[in-house]
């Protein structure tokens, strides 16, 4: 499955590039996330809660960012399963200057399998789209407040 | 002997239950400490199990135990198949996944609780690491490479078979012209309303076991289950309560109840695990699933020279009961309605990492009913020949019967022309082939179609069956006069409980209510075989009648014993035996017994002095306080029959259906529906009636809507009722129904069995009237289902 989208956040693109990066803000802004551990360079063990329809897991895997090319470019590829099924795929961010705005092209694949992929196929596009927009508001709210104390890295 | 019950539109004796919410499904036996299981399924469709951790899940709440692969390798045997074919590859098929997972949904371990949601919660908490590994999921791919899912096998063939008669290469080679077009079977779901549901009962004291299941076959599943956890087959007692609906589906022994068997003696408790809708899309089995390629040749005149059938046929990852032997019932049923002096299937069929394929709703002759009637539509159009006359030409005629097929089947009785007829007066054909020319003119697509099919049905002769083609009765009339009929048929929706009661009730000359009809319970009913096939009535229901037959031989003897005359001068009306002196006399001046209305703690007794008449219930209570019995006569009345046909019998019947394409959207839209069966005598007509409304409707749903379908990874796509389009009343055409009556020579009842020929006549039907409509657009075929974006791109090119 196909995911993309652009999504334009009010801050500076180093500022959203910093925020994209990092786990702390990663974790609070994807929503169901309850854990996402650094163990390694550009490596994180994550713990999720999702789920569509009816069907609710958690998920354990791991994130890994790839690519790195501050601050325009990054791919984020994950992969974690749960009773309900597991969850693979990658995505590239694209990030681009926009008159002090940042403007985040997004582009990536998505497999389900197990119990969730039988479950609403075409609910799962729609979960999706759900989660992403939940996340970038998180995360806008997130660059308007580190932006506001002038601080990236505080989290 | 005359008939008061049989053939009249009697409502269902089990409907007041079933309507109120008082019928007892597994779910509805509930018993004292009672532990439930939930399963882990396989997320992939073919992976490596590298390990699994049930630490955590064995400290959460409730759980008892936790069983993975190892606990049962050695001790539970691998799920049966009961197909016999020549070099057929039989894996290794465990009821617990070891090693490794073979297709979504396949079971790798068993968490066990106190309570049904603490057993699904731990459940999630087992962590399974997989390696994946390349996954075989196209039929026709996997028949000729690429992953390989037996690794002992070298090859995703599990066998290849050739069948038929005659000379195909000759017939071909003779026809004027030869017509070619690939069909796809699509796979389909069951999808009974209820799904399967397990739940055993060990005493370690008197080392039993009960087990009640939702199964078509509760003496064939006694057997094997006993077989495959060691169990002595006379300390297992396998129940089937109320069963709602199976379509073949159940007509297996699965995993699940096996190992439920086995954790209860494990446990020394009753264990119980019900099926949700997910698990019975990914782990009961499906059908249909062929892909092939029929040849057709034929003369000038529409005369059919010969038939070739070439079909992959996916039997999923494993062999479940009679998964192999499907596609053998469409090479039996390639004749059709029809004279081919040539057939010849060649099948090979095909493991793919998705749930086994076996018994629906027709098993195997859906498939060859759609393959030669498409192909009398496309011979039709090919000869600009109307439809019509291309079957007519072809029929044999009903002098003709017995008529051998070239698929080896001798039909037993039949006059195809007479069903035809009266189904194309019915639809008044002439008068609807004008308005569609008509409709045509203002651009209007409607189509006409039709199907004259032939199907297979009281399953069958012993010789033709893997275990046993017979079925078995005990008739017994009680000291009180109420008669209890033990049926070895497990109806699940049939209303045999009904029907039986009518021939019983006829044949003994008692009130339909006196008569109970007992089945699914091993301990009380002797063996038998199951419900399947369309074979209850046809075969169980001759077993009935057999039985009272017997019973009232010796009736009979007691009756004259007692009357003082030869038992060969007694007259027997009105469930009454009479003197012949009597007989013309008024019999009816004499009092009846009370039936079922004995004074608490004593039998009354029969007051026989004098009399000139007795009742067949007054011989009953003779007959159990013995006093007054003929010479070496047992007590008791009651008699038991095991019924062996001699042939299959071949319902046959012509459908049209018309329907009216909508340009802008591809949707189809019905205008008639005219069904013409015939299934030989027919005890009551409403249950025919309603055997032909379920199966045409699951035809339709073949036809428009259904599919499972699994992506090119063998995720399953169509998990659930909100993806998997059941069709709904709401969509479905009125049934203009009818019936001719040709006998069947087969049985005494005269029956022919209709339990699937709704769902055999009617899916080529749809399909022909849809291509119908859509040929002023070129079309000579589409494939199933009809979805409306498929037709509208046919018509938008």
């Amino acid at each position: 499955m196909k995911i993309e989208g652009t999504q334009e956040l009010h801050a500076p693109r180093d500022r959203v590039y910093s925020a994209l990066t990092n786990p702390g803000i990663l974790q609070r802004c994807i929503p169901g996330c309850e854990a996402l551990e650094k163990i390694g360079e550009n490596l994180f063990a994550a713990m999720l809660k999702a789920g569509v329809g009816a069907i609710k897991g958690t998920f354990k895997g791991e994130v890994r960012l790839e690519d790195m090319r501050p601050p325009e470019h990054y791919r984020i590829v994950v992969e974690g399963k749960g009773g309900v099924g597991f969850a693979k795929g990658s995505a590239d961010f694209d990030l681009e200057e926009n008159d002090g705005a940042t403007l985040i092209k997004y582009s990536g694949e998505l497999q389900i399998g197990g119990t969730i992929a039988g479950v609403g196929q075409r609910m799962i596009q729609g979960a999706a789209k759900m989660m992403a927009s939940r996340f970038f508001a998180a995360l806008e709210a997130e660059v308007q407040r580190t932006t506001a104390i002038g601080e990236a890295d505080l989290v | 002997m005359a008939a008061k019950y049989v053939g009249k539109r009697i409502k269902r004796t089990e409907d007041p239950r079933l309507i109120k919410g008082l019928a007892h499904y597994v779910d509805d036996v509930r018993l004292p400490d009672t532990l439930h299981v939930a399963f882990v399924r396989s997320i992939y469709a073919h992976a490596r199990i590298t390990s699994i951790d049930v630490t955590e899940a064995l400290k959460a709440p409730g759980v008892v135990a936790v069983y993975t692969g190892k606990d049962i390798a050695t001790t539970v045997g691998p799920v049966p198949c009961a197909a016999a074919l020549p070099d057929l590859k039989i894996p290794d098929y465990r009821v617990l996944a070891t090693g490794k997972a073979l297709f979504v949904g396949h079971p790798i371990a068993a968490v066990v609780a106190t309570d049904r949601y603490l057993a699904r919660d731990a459940a999630d908490l087992i962590s399974v690491d997989y390696e994946e590994l390349p996954v075989a999921v196209d039929v026709e791919a996997s028949a000729k490479g690429g992953p390989v899912i037996h690794e002992q096998f070298g090859s995703n063939i599990a066998y290849t078979l050739t069948s038929g008669e005659g000379d195909i290469e000759a017939a071909l080679k003779s026809a004027d012209h030869i017509v070619t077009q690939r069909m796809v079977h699509q796979r389909l779901a069951p999808v009974a309303m209820e799904g399967r549901g397990v739940l055993a009962r060990y005493f370690p004291g008197e080392e039993e076991l009960t087990l009640w299941s939702s199964t078509q076959i509760p003496h064939l599943m006694r057997t094997q289950v006993a077989l495959m956890i060691g169990l002595p087959e006379n300390k297992l007692r396998v129940i089937t309560p109320e069963v709602g609906g199976g379509f073949g589906s159940k007509l297996n022994v699965y995993a699940e109840e096996a190992l439920l068997a086995w954790i209860s003696i494990q446990l020394g408790k009753p264990v119980k695990w019900i099926e949700s809708r997910r698990e019975n899309m990914q782990a009961t089995i499906h059908g249909r699933a062929q892909v092939g390629t029929v040849e057709v040749g034929c003369k000038n005149d529409g005369t059919i020279t010969g038939l070739r059938y070439n079909v992959v046929a996916d039997l999923g990852a494993y062999h479940q009961l009679l998964t192999p032997a499907i596609p053998t019932l469409t090479g039996l049923m390639l004749s059709g309605a029809y004279r081919i002096p040539a057939i010849q299937m060649n099948v090979t069929g095909v493991f793919t990492n998705k749930m086994s394929t076996d018994a629906y709703r027709g098993a195997g002759r859906p498939e060859a009913t759609y393959v030669v009637e498409r192909a009398m539509d496309i011979v039709a159009a090919e000869l600009k020949i109307d439809p019509v006359e291309v079957r007519r030409k072809n029929f044999p005629a009903k002098t003709e019967f017995p008529f051998h097929t070239a698929t080896g089947l001798d039909y037993d009785s039949g006059d195809y022309e007479a069903a035809l007829d009266k189904a194309l007066n019915l639809s008044g054909y002439a008068k609807l082939r004008a308005e569609q020319a008509k409709a045509r003119a203002a651009g209007k697509l409607i189509g006409i179609g039709m199907s004259s099919y032939v199907e297979i049905c009281a399953l069958g002769p012993s010789q033709a069956m893997p275990a046993g083609g017979w079925e078995s009765a005990t008739v017994r009339i009680e000291p009180t006069g109420t008669v209890t009929v033990l049926t070895g048929a497990s109806p699940h929706g049939q209303g045999q409980e009904t029907s039986f009661a009518q021939i019983a009730a006829d044949e003994l000359g008692v009130d339909l209510n006196a008569v109970t009809v007992i089945h699914g319970d091993t301990a009380i009913v002797q063996y038998g075989i199951g419900t399947f096939g369309s074979r209850a009535t046809a075969v169980g229901g001759t077993a009935v009648l057999i039985a009272i037959q017997k019973l009232k031989e010796k009736a009979a003897k007691i009756a004259a014993h007692v009357l003082r005359c030869e038992a060969s001068s007694l007259a027997f009306e009105g469930g009454r035996y009479s003197r012949p002196s009597a007989a013309a006399a008024s019999a009816v001046s004499e009092p009846d017994v009370a039936v079922g209305e004995a004074p608490a703690g004593a039998l009354p007794e029969p007051d026989t002095e004098g009399r000139s008449t007795l009742t067949i219930q007054e011989i009953a209570l003779i007959a159990h306080i013995a006093k007054e019995l003929p010479p070496d006569t047992e007590p008791g009345l009651s008699a038991t029959y095991f019924f062996e046909p001699k042939n299959f019998t071949f319902p046959f019947g012509t459908h049209i259906c018309v329907v009216e394409i909508d340009k802008e959207t591809g949707e189809t839209k019905f205008l008639r529906y005219v069904a013409v069966d015939d299934c030989g005598k027919v005890i009551n007509p409403l249950l025919v009636d309603g055997q032909i409304h379920g199966g045409i409707v699951q035809a339709i749903g073949q036809a428009l809507y259904e599919e499972v379908v699994y992506d090119e990874q063998g995720q399953l796509v169509t998990g659930e009722l909100m993806d998997y389009a059941l069709p709904k009343a709401s969509q479905m055409p009125w049934f203009e129904l009818d019936r001719t009556e040709t006998p069947s020579p087969v049985n005494p009842l005269g029956v022919k069995g209709v339990g699937e020929a709704g769902t055999i006549g009617a899916t080529p039907a749809v399909v022909n009237a849809i291509v119908d409509a859509l040929s002023p657009y070129g079309v000579k075929h589409l494939d199933m289902p009809a979805r409306p974006e498929a037709v509208w791109k046919l018509i938008t090119g």
